[in-house]
């Protein structure tokens, strides 16, 4: 019994125990940053193994109950986030090393402290309490404040780690204040307890469990960005390493969408419906805020920060949607949180290898004529810029149907059309960037500076860019090879787990 | 069953074949490093082997209103999203047209377009263009309506002129808004469907059979599509990306977006609004046909105070455009048939103009009408392929024109009789503008400097013939082209409209 249950826990042991290893080795000045980024890598490969042993079962289970009486839950759709995260740090991984070999103020902690970023976020995704979620959270958040601020001779690190430390460390606090006030009502923290207890309390007054959840959820709102808490999001993103940023916008978004959504389905199903206005304003205040920052920066990467947010918006109008078209929907956002890590991994990933000597090319006016230099770097670069705008072919065009179908199946087909209007806006912030790498003659001056193809950073980013297209086109052509419809299928999979009772 | 991937290559048909040959060779022609002349004869071969392709098509083409050569596959199954495809009498004369203008564009462009990526961008835009044509299942049709435009994007963007950016960018957004809003109707349609019958799917044959939409829904979804189509088409007043697309587009992109992607518009709409939304069709055809005609004079109009020859033809080509498209709405076989044969003679003669507007524009740079004048001496042949086209474009007798425009008036007639009597009228307008065009810059003699303008070439003229031949042959025996759409127009009109042959 005691295998099977540490079989279930592996890659959350691999990692955390990786961290140790790491940090503990970290002194040892016989290893050097590459190695430990070798070492790394390996582990992060180690726990996706572990992780893909139990991948496209549906089952639930809690391992080692006795000792953990319920705190953490191993489901299919824990593994599916689990590999999610996993490949994401994998991905960050191979396209940071590049970044943290050439800038040499890193330190050989930082790997440790990334598997620990790592380790909190899948601690997330398993985490059936509430404080388990909430320490979960922090774990993640911690090492992240340290990962944006390594660089401490850069103003701009410094002050984005500060900002970020205080307003996450805020909207921690709410969390707590928010499961405490849940306990109080209800008298326990464990996911699923609460979903029985709340059906017990239903038709008294469950006020002071929906401001707790409120509270939780403005957690939630804060982590994604969502309107009114997306201040944070550009200063912060613009100010952290661009792996570190890469890795915030794609990977912390999936594992945060992956706890709340099983709090939301489960536990707060039968109080859900009165958020639903709420979540509808700040839908909109999401979409239309996001896009007006994304239309104003000059910046690249401030430009990828500011549409994140509203490719937070897009994920919101699937959240909001649970309660009409629960399945869709859900698989709708793990589906479009696939598509979105892709492409944001991408195109964050190539930006930095190309920005990673100095700080060259990272305004829309450095990338001029940038597809008569370096031709296949653009081309990846496009395709990135495609997929985040939804167009056809790509993986972010199937992620947006999906979302859309889920919100007019949901009844909600006013917001599919705001979304649609801000896509098409946002034509205007990506499209511009192709233009300006295609159309212009090149301005060949700093040219020299951005690295050639070579090395595992690029091959990386390629073998995204043939994903996010592979995505796009699915499975009709090669037989036995997953594309769309197997995206789907263990989406789908991983939402039925959490109704096994 | 999770892991059950299905698909594998499949039986690949003859339409499939059509769309993804370009698109293979494109890919091909792009990761290898061949030079742009290698890169032009594998498109024009490319063409020439789509040609014979619709060729084979057109003569085993059987003449029934039904969907022939068709091929089903499924695509994401999980929603019920198929690769379909087929083709009816409507969408056969377009891929003849297709079929035919491509190769004759490209030997146009013979010796002028020297990049490389030109000719690449060329052959996706052909397999889009096919893709959107042949597409039964919504969702595959949008998505192929959307691929297409991204090689127009890099097309203008590239080689354009003038402001080349900034108007791939509007046309770019402006058309994409319109994509979205039929997107949304696509995804409600869907919807609809799978809470109807309890399953998924996209395909028209399905959706068709939709009963459980409100009144309120089915308009806010019928002007979901109509906008898409309406922006591409462009039907007024939908056409202010048309003015700088066009002048700012090189000569194949602009002669791609007039001859064939403004067609697709009016295909679309026969193809998917009369199925799906027979009634309001009816209801609102006299709207439609009142905007149509009201576009014909507007951009007539608009062209006679135009000196800039591309800008006038961009405007003439999207008056004829509302007489297609009111032709369309007139909810007779006259009209339907007029605008199925207008279709194609506009294509070729609005399409060769471009073409020799290009020529010129290489000779002279000259594209105002001020500095132009007694081309003919200079370049007979140039001339003579200059003088069929217009007369096309007016509707002389013995010119395809002539027949559609008297089929379109016809059937408005039909229609609506006042309408009629000021359709017949506005043909004076183009007349008249076309006429002086081509009396102030070809014929008489003036001061201006034009012996830098040679004539055409061995291949420009061999790439003209043949839509000077089609133009004449169609105009004098219009019952070749005829008759292989017929049923499927009537289909359209009795099954579905429930409107009885006038």
């Amino acid at each position: 019994m005691l295998v099977n249950d540490l079989g279930y826990l592996l890659p959350l042991i691999i990692v955390a125990g990786g961290a140790v290893v790491l940090m503990l080795l970290s002194p040892v000045e016989r290893f050097s940053m590459e190695r430990f980024s070798l070492f790394t890598f390996l582990i992060l490969l180690g726990a996706l193994g572990a992780d893909l042993f139990y991948f496209g079962e549906l089952f639930t289970a809690f391992p080692m109950q006795e000792l953990f009486s319920k705190m953490l839950i191993v489901d299919s759709y824990s593994v599916y986030f689990d590999a999610l995260i996993l490949s994401g740090a994998l991905v960050t991984s191979l396209i940071g090393t590049h970044y943290f070999q050439t800038k040499r103020h890193f330190k050989k902690e930082v790997f440790s402290l990334f598997l620990f970023s790592v380790f909190g976020m899948m601690l997330l995704v398993h985490a059936n309490e509430l404080l388990t979620a909430f320490i979960a959270l922090e774990i993640a958040s911690l090492s992240l404040y340290v990962m944006i601020g390594f660089q401490k001779i850069h103003d701009k690190r410094v002050e984005a780690s500060y900002q970020y430390l205080v307003l996450g460390s805020i909207s921690g606090a709410f969390f707590l204040l928010g499961s405490a006030m849940m306990y109080a009502g209800l008298g326990t923290t464990i996911l699923g307890d609460i979903g029985k207890a709340l059906d017990v309390q239903m038709g008294k007054d469950v006020s002071l469990i929906i401001i707790g959840a409120t509270f939780i959820l403005v957690t939630f709102l804060f982590k994604i960005s969502a309107f009114p808490f997306q201040n944070w999001t550009i200063d912060v993103y613009d100010g952290s390493p661009l792996p570190v940023t890469a890795f915030m916008a794609a990977t912390f978004k999936v594992a945060i969408f992956g706890f709340v959504l099983r709090l939301m389905l489960i536990d707060l199903d039968p109080i859900r419906d009165i958020w639903d206005t709420l979540f509808v304003v700040v839908i909109l205040a999401t979409l239309l805020y996001g896009t007006f920052l994304a239309i104003i920066q000059e910046s690249l990467k401030r430009m990828l920060a500011a549409s994140s947010i509203v490719h937070t918006g897009y994920l919101l109008i699937a959240f909001v949607s649970i309660g009409y078209a629960g399945e869709s929907a859900s698989s709708s956002i793990i589906f479009y949180l696939v598509a979105y890590f892709l492409s944001a991994m991408g195109a964050f990933g190539l930006i930095s290898y190309i920005a990673a000597d100095e700080h060259v090319r990272v305004t829309y006016e450095d990338f001029r004529g940038f597809a008569h230099v370096h031709p296949y770097m653009a081309a990846m670069l496009s395709v990135f810029m495609l997929s985040l705008a939804g167009i056809p072919s790509t993986i972010g065009f199937v992620g947006k149907f999906y979302i859309f179908t889920g919100a007019i199946e949901a009844g909600y087909t006013f917001l599919a059309v705001c979304g649609i209007i801000a896509t098409f806006i946002s034509i205007y912030y990506y499209f511009k960037l192709i233009a300006l790498m295609y159309f212009y003659p090149a301005c060949e001056k700093e040219g020299a500076m951005i690295p050639t193809l070579s090395g595992i950073t690029p091959i990386t980013i390629g073998v995204i860019a043939i994903a996010v297209i592979w995505g796009g086109i699915g499975n009709t052509f090669i037989a036995y090879f997953p594309g769309v419809d197997f995206l789907i299928d263990t989406a789908r999979l991983s939402y039925m787990s959490l109704f096994i009772k | 069953m999770l892991f059950d991937l299905g698909g594998g290559l499949m039986n690949i048909g003859i339409l499939s074949i059509i769309i993804f040959l370009p698109m293979v060779v494109a890919l091909f022609l792009m990761v290898a490093p061949f030079s742009s002349r290698i890169t032009r004869n594998a498109a024009f071969g490319v063409s020439l082997t789509i040609f014979a392709l619709a060729l084979y098509i057109y003569t085993h083409f059987e003449l029934t209103g039904t969907l022939q050569f068709k091929e089903v596959y499924p695509w994401i199954k999980s929603y019920g999203i198929s690769y379909s495809l087929g083709i009816d009498g409507f969408s056969l004369i377009i891929l003849m047209l297709i079929a035919t203008l491509i190769p004759s564009a490209y030997l146009l462009l013979w010796n002028n377009a020297r990049s490389k990526s030109y000719w690449i961008s060329m052959l996706f835009i052909q397999s889009g263009i096919s893709g959107t044509l042949f597409s039964l299942d919504l969702f595959l049709f949008y998505f192929f309506w959307e691929a297409m435009l991204l090689p127009v994007f890099m097309i203008i963007g590239l080689f354009g002129s003038g402001n080349r950016v900034f108007s791939t960018l509007k046309i770019t957004i402006y058309t994409i808004m319109g994509s979205l809003f039929m997107f949304v109707s696509i995804l409600y349609l869907g919807v609809t469907h799978y809470y109807e019958f309890g399953v998924w799917s996209f395909a028209l044959s399905d959706l068709v059979n939709i009963t459980t939409i409100a009144r309120e829904q089915k308009i806010l979804l019928f002007f979901g599509f109509m906008l898409a189509f309406a922006i591409k088409i462009p039907l007024f007043p939908f056409h202010s990306w048309l003015l700088q697309t066009y002048s700012n587009s090189p000569t194949g992109g602009v002669f791609l977006l007039s001859s064939i992607m403004a067609k697709l518009g009016v295909y679309a709409l026969v193809r998917f609004m009369i199925p799906l939304f027979p009634d309001l069709f009816v209801e609102f055809s006299i709207y439609f046909v009142a905007l149509g005609i009201f576009g014909l004079v507007y951009f007539g109009i608009a062209a006679i105070c135009q000196m800039n020859i591309k800008k006038m033809f961009a405007y003439s080509s999207a008056s004829h455009l509302g007489f297609i498209t009111a032709g369309v709405f007139a909810l007779n076989v006259q009209g339907m048939m007029g605008s199925a044969f207008l279709i194609v003679a506009h294509a070729i003669a609005t399409g060769g103009l471009f073409l020799l507007v290009g020529v010129m524009e290489r000779h002279l740079g000259i594209r105002s009408l001020s500095g132009l004048g007694g081309i003919a001496t200079k370049a007979p042949w140039f001339t003579l392929f200059f003088a069929i086209m217009l007369f096309c474009t007016v509707g002389i007798p013995g010119t395809n024109g002539f027949v559609a425009e008297l089929l379109i008036v016809l059937g408005i007639f039909h229609y609506n009789p006042y309408l009629g009597v000021l359709s017949a009228l506005t043909v004076l307008v183009a007349a008249s503008y076309m006429f002086w065009v081509f009396q102030k810059a070809v014929l008489v003699k003036s001061d201006n400097d034009v012996s830098n303008m040679k004539d055409l070439t061995l291949y420009e003229i061999l790439g003209l013939l043949p839509l000077a031949v089609l133009i004449i042959a169609m105009g004098i025996y219009p019952d070749l082209f005829l008759y292989k759409i017929e049923p499927t127009l009537q289909h359209y009109l009795i099954d579905i409209l429930h409107v009885g042959v006038k």
